[in-house]
């Protein structure tokens, strides 16, 4: 099964659940999406290792053993630690999530969730890590996007967008190559944190697509069945 | 060594009546012990006045008139028939009777002094017999040396005081019985409440859940507890029905698409894989996968916003917030080949979760989108209603829902019929009211903007109350 095909880079992932059957779910997971996975049952030992090894994302179950997520992640960042972390819970809700993102979490992420939304958010972790300096930017084959002028162009073609397509196209390119989630894009792009029953985001992407891919030969912004969409040269 | 009371013993009833004529005999006993007591003492003081009063007066006879004047005082008093109250005795310094009742001192009186003696006194009766009675003295010496001596009758003074005694023995016993009876007839009627509330939550317990407790109408404590009682079996009762519709509804609405899911994937492993129609069926069992786990999401929210949790409370613009939404659905509905109006208000403020209302209001555009055949309109306005609240309503022209069941159409679980065949979870109107009250607010359902009865349309308002 070849859901999401593995990133460009591979990565070192840290995960922290004490479940064995979910940790060894998750490390399935992230090992078929081609990166290298480290398993701690334990939150004291799971810091341990963070501090010790240099990850490039953390994933962090909220209920732990001896050392819960939250305290983990919070006195790994006042440690001086600086790999991204994805907080997984099966506490979905709003105030959870916001408390994750309060104590130095970077995404959140609720259980049950579909192994190929875990895989993309992995990946949009790792990948911000090396985006750090600011970037005035943005390229994809022959499409680029200056975000100084917030001009689009393709293979020299202005093409004009409109404010929330710019962010569209904008996320899907400083993640180009990834494959990112429906999810993801309502939570990045419009800041909403639950999912339509409607394909609201399938009708934004496909116009999208018809202004960046119609006029020309080889089509940019691709559908990952049961993923979501990635923007590949 | 252990040993179980009998069961009379530990119930409220007994101890209660125990206490009642605990606390009852001691009040009578008291009070009997207190009139005994203060009308001995009395009787007892009086009588000894009068004795005293009398030996006065005596003395003072002797002083104005000498022995002769303080015998004729004597002589009257004693021949004085009826009112006779005292025995005299008068005797020279010789111990020689003058006169008076007795024919000499009784034995034992002091010589001179205050104390007074008792003692036996015999009175020839009628028939021959003789009745002794007891009797209580004093004697008095006057200068010459006479001795007056006066006594009275006890039982006439006194005779009161075993009467009294008699009474208070006769009393006292019925008394204690009546306090008995008292505490075991309050306690009873005070047991028997209480085990009428015992049987009915016995009965509840053994699964008859519309059992309820007699209420008396007396608006007692008794009753008090019973109506609160029955109202807190109403909501247990109604909690109870709507886990099982919602356990019944969840069997049904998870069971349908993993049944498909298990027959799909049944008939595509009996055939020969061929790489398109494994890619195609995966991607169709995934698919209902994640319908399946949206539908454990939506009720998991559902039942955290049931439970009372509300989020993160903070002013939301809502105008800037549907102008958002406005732009998320806008292409779906042209997509779907409706036409999308817009009349939002500016500055309209609510407190409220940012989240929870964008998802609510979603899910109305949902259900807009989904149930709107193409060609139809859908109406989006956010207005200031009365009492300066929000209203957002959503209006479209498409099936609508039929009066009589628009109640029904926002509890859990119930998809209408007609929309039973159309995806989603059945929960999307369900979250809706929930969200509208944890803000205090409501939704309403009315007809929309079709045209005859076939298409009514549907509007759904959303009012929240002023910020």
């Amino acid at each position: 099964m070849q859901m999401c095909e593995p990133g460009e880079t591979e990565m070192r992932v840290l995960v922290i659940e004490d479940d064995k059957d979910m940790a060894s779910f998750i490390s399935k997971v992230l090992s078929e999406a081609g990166h290298v996975v480290d398993v701690a049952h334990r939150g004291d030992r799971g810091l341990t290792l963070a501090r010790a090894g240099d990850f490039d994302a953390l994933v962090v179950d909220r209920m732990l053993p001896e050392k819960d997520g939250l305290t983990l992640v919070r006195e790994y960042r006042e440690g001086g630690g600086v790999s991204p972390a994805l907080f997984l819970s099966a506490l979905g809700e709003v105030d959870h999530r916001v408390e994750g993102l309060k104590v130095g979490g970077d995404d959140y992420l609720a259980k049950p969730f579909a192994p190929s939304e875990l895989a993309a958010r992995v990946e949009a972790l790792g990948r911000r890590q090396v985006s750090e300096a600011p970037v005035t930017n943005l390229k994809a084959g022959d499409l680029e996007m200056d975000l100084l002028s917030r001009k689009v162009t393709r293979a020299g073609q202005k093409i004009d967008l409109q404010p929330r397509e710019f962010r569209l196209l904008e996320y899907l390119m400083r993640h180009a190559g990834q494959v990112v989630t429906r999810t993801m894009l309502l939570e990045k792009v419009w800041d909403y944190h639950f999912d339509p029953q409607t394909n609201v985001i399938d009708v934004h992407i496909s116009r999208l697509r018809g202004k960046i891919d119609k006029d020309f030969d080889e089509a940019l912004l691709h559908t990952v069945r049961g993923a979501g969409y990635r923007l590949q040269a | 060594m252990t040993f179980r009371l009998p069961t009379l013993v530990r119930t409220t009833t007994f101890k209660l009546a125990l206490l009642h004529s605990a606390l009852f005999g001691v009040f009578v006993l008291g009070l009997l012990v207190y009139l005994y007591a203060s009308t001995v003492v009395y009787i007892r003081s009086e009588a000894g006045a009068s004795l005293d009063a009398e030996i006065t007066e005596l003395v003072q006879a002797y002083r104005t008139g000498g022995l002769v004047r303080l015998n004729q005082s004597i002589l009257e008093r004693s021949s004085v028939p009826g009112s006779r109250q005292f025995i005299y005795l008068l005797q020279d310094s010789r111990g020689q009777k003058i006169s008076g009742d007795l024919s000499g001192l009784p034995t034992g009186v002091p010589v001179d002094g205050p104390q007074n003696v008792i003692f036996n006194i015999d009175y020839p009766k009628a028939d021959g017999s003789i009745e002794t009675r007891p009797a209580e003295g004093r004697l008095a010496t006057v200068t010459d040396g006479s001795v007056i001596f006066v006594a009275y009758d006890v039982d006439e003074f006194v005779g009161i005081i075993p009467r009294i005694t008699q009474v208070v023995w006769t009393a006292a016993p019925i008394g204690l019985l009546m306090s008995l009876l008292g505490g075991v007839i309050i306690s009873r009627s005070a047991a028997r409440r209480a085990d009428e509330l015992a049987k009915t939550a016995e009965g509840v317990m053994a699964g008859d859940l519309t059992r309820r407790a007699p209420v008396v109408g007396s608006g007692d404590e008794f009753d008090r507890l019973a109506e609160h009682l029955n109202a807190m079996l109403g909501r247990i009762e109604q909690l109870m029905l709507s886990s099982r519709h919602v356990g019944d509804s969840i069997a049904h609405d998870l069971r349908s698409p993993l049944t498909r899911l298990r027959n799909r994937l049944e008939t595509t492993l009996a055939q020969p894989m061929e790489q398109d129609v494994a890619e195609e069926t995966l991607g169709q069992t995934l698919g209902e996968v994640d319908d399946v786990l949206a539908t454990f999401n939506a009720i998991l929210r559902l039942s955290r916003l049931e439970a009372g949790e509300s989020g993160r409370m903070e002013r939301i613009d809502i105008s800037a917030l549907a102008s958002e939404l406005t732009e998320l659905y806008e292409p779906a509905c042209e997509e779907a080949g409706l036409s999308f109006s817009t009349a939002i208000g500016r500055g309209l403020y609510v407190r409220g979760d940012r989240d929870l209302l964008a998802q609510a209001i979603s899910n109305l555009l949902d259900n807009a989108v989904k149930y709107t055949p193409a060609g139809g309109n859908i109406r989006f306005e956010v207005a200031r209603g009365r009492e300066g609240s929000a209203v957002v309503r959503i209006v479209d022209s498409g099936p609508g829902i039929p009066a009589h069941e628009r109640a029904q159409a926002v509890k859990r679980f119930v998809r209408l019929e007609a929309s039973r065949s159309e995806p989603g979870s059945g929960l999307g109107l369900a979250l809706v009211d929930a969200v509208a009250h944890v803000h205090a607010g409501e939704l309403l359902l009315d007809r929309g903007d079709g045209v005859g009865e076939e298409a009514p349309g549907l509007s759904t308002t959303l009012r929240l109350p002023r910020l």
